[in-house]
């Protein structure tokens, strides 16, 4: 009986005791503030998670264009091949810390295990220009098809490839070179596409 | 660990000095469209090896020399084996510039980019395919 009023008595003089001593609890307990919400995602994983949603969304843009186009079609498998690639590669390095969530727009329209259906080897480039590669901000969108499906995705791919440099730049060196390289495919794509 | 932006920018000097050379041999054994080409990218290599040795002095440091000789990695006797060649200079070119896409100078990660943008669109065009990942290491996983 005296040792649990002892007990009690502990537990609810330590707040005053911490009070008076100008501390906190948190200042005592290491690890995640329990009223704080979910921490915030590291950098690297939201622009992970931009890059998925937009490699996704490219990759809707091709599996539209080759369903509208018909024969002519062909020539965009390859490309959605390597496409396909990409996402794999981007998924398989986002890493979301305990206690955090990953978007649903992460999750992208294709299924994690997207699988190439085609070689490796993509389209054919048309000539010396190759490689060259502006673009504005944004990621791909459905209305960038416009009218002329193939002419969207030669917009939608400049503006991946531009939005990746821009992302690459604040990210930890191995991702930042994994979306360099997704660039300079993305890059070739268009070059690719002006010969279909 | 991020390389330094000297040891990255020689990598990419020493690409190009090789690129030069192997360009001057691929040449040789083009004719019409290629050989034009060939020459364009030639003086491109040549303009990107002028503007990387600029930046590296200022760095304060001694630009990498061309070698004398290079082994090719493969004989190059006809349009062929002289497209393939060109392709795999290319390569090598990418390679050397994702290495700049890894230090921690946000200006320099944009240069490397951009140019592994251009290699890898000239190999392309020596391939006739485009690839998923230019300048990456082939892993089983790519």
């Amino acid at each position: 009986m005296r040792r649990r009023s002892l007990l009690a008595a502990s537990a609810a003089t330590l707040p005053l005791l911490l009070a008076t001593a100008g501390c906190r609890s948190s200042d005592l307990f290491a690890g995640p503030d329990p009223l704080g919400g979910r921490p915030p995602l590291p950098h690297d994983t939201v622009v992970l998670e931009a890059a998925i949603t937009a490699e996704a969304g490219l990759i809707s843009l091709y599996k539209s264009a080759i369903s509208d186009i018909g024969h002519r079609g062909r020539g965009l498998t390859p490309l959605l091949a390597q496409h396909e690639e990409h996402l794999i590669q981007l998924r398989a390095r986002l890493v979301v810390p305990a206690g955090a969530s990953a978007s649903e727009s992460s999750s992208g329209s294709s299924s994690p295990s997207a699988s190439v259906s085609a070689p490796a080897a993509g389209g054919r480039p048309a000539g010396p220009s190759a490689g060259s590669s502006a673009g504005s901000s944004g990621g791909p969108s459905a209305g960038a098809a416009g009218r002329d499906p193939v002419a969207g995705l030669r917009a939608a791919e400049r503006e991946s490839a531009a939005t990746l440099v821009r992302r690459l730049a604040t990210v930890q060196p191995a991702l930042a070179q994994l979306l360099a390289s997704i660039a300079a495919s993305d890059a070739t794509h268009v070059t690719a596409l002006s010969s279909l | 660990m991020s390389p330094g932006r000297v040891s990255a920018l020689q990598a990419a000097l020493a690409a190009e000095h090789a690129a030069i050379y192997g360009y001057g041999a691929a040449g040789a054994h083009l004719t019409g469209s290629s050989r034009a080409a060939a020459a364009q990218y030639w003086t491109g290599h040549r303009q990107a090896r002028d503007a990387l040795t600029t930046m590296i002095a200022a760095l304060r440091a001694t630009p990498v020399a061309a070698l004398a000789f290079y082994d090719l990695p493969f004989a190059v006797h006809d349009t062929a084996t002289a497209k393939a060649l060109a392709a795999r200079l290319e390569d090598d070119v990418t390679a050397a510039y994702l290495t700049i896409v890894a230090v921690s100078d946000q200006r320099l990660r944009t240069f490397g980019a951009m140019a592994m943008q251009a290699a890898a669109g000239r190999a392309a065009y020596w391939r006739g395919s485009t690839q998923a990942f230019p300048g990456l290491p082939p892993t089983p996983s790519h």
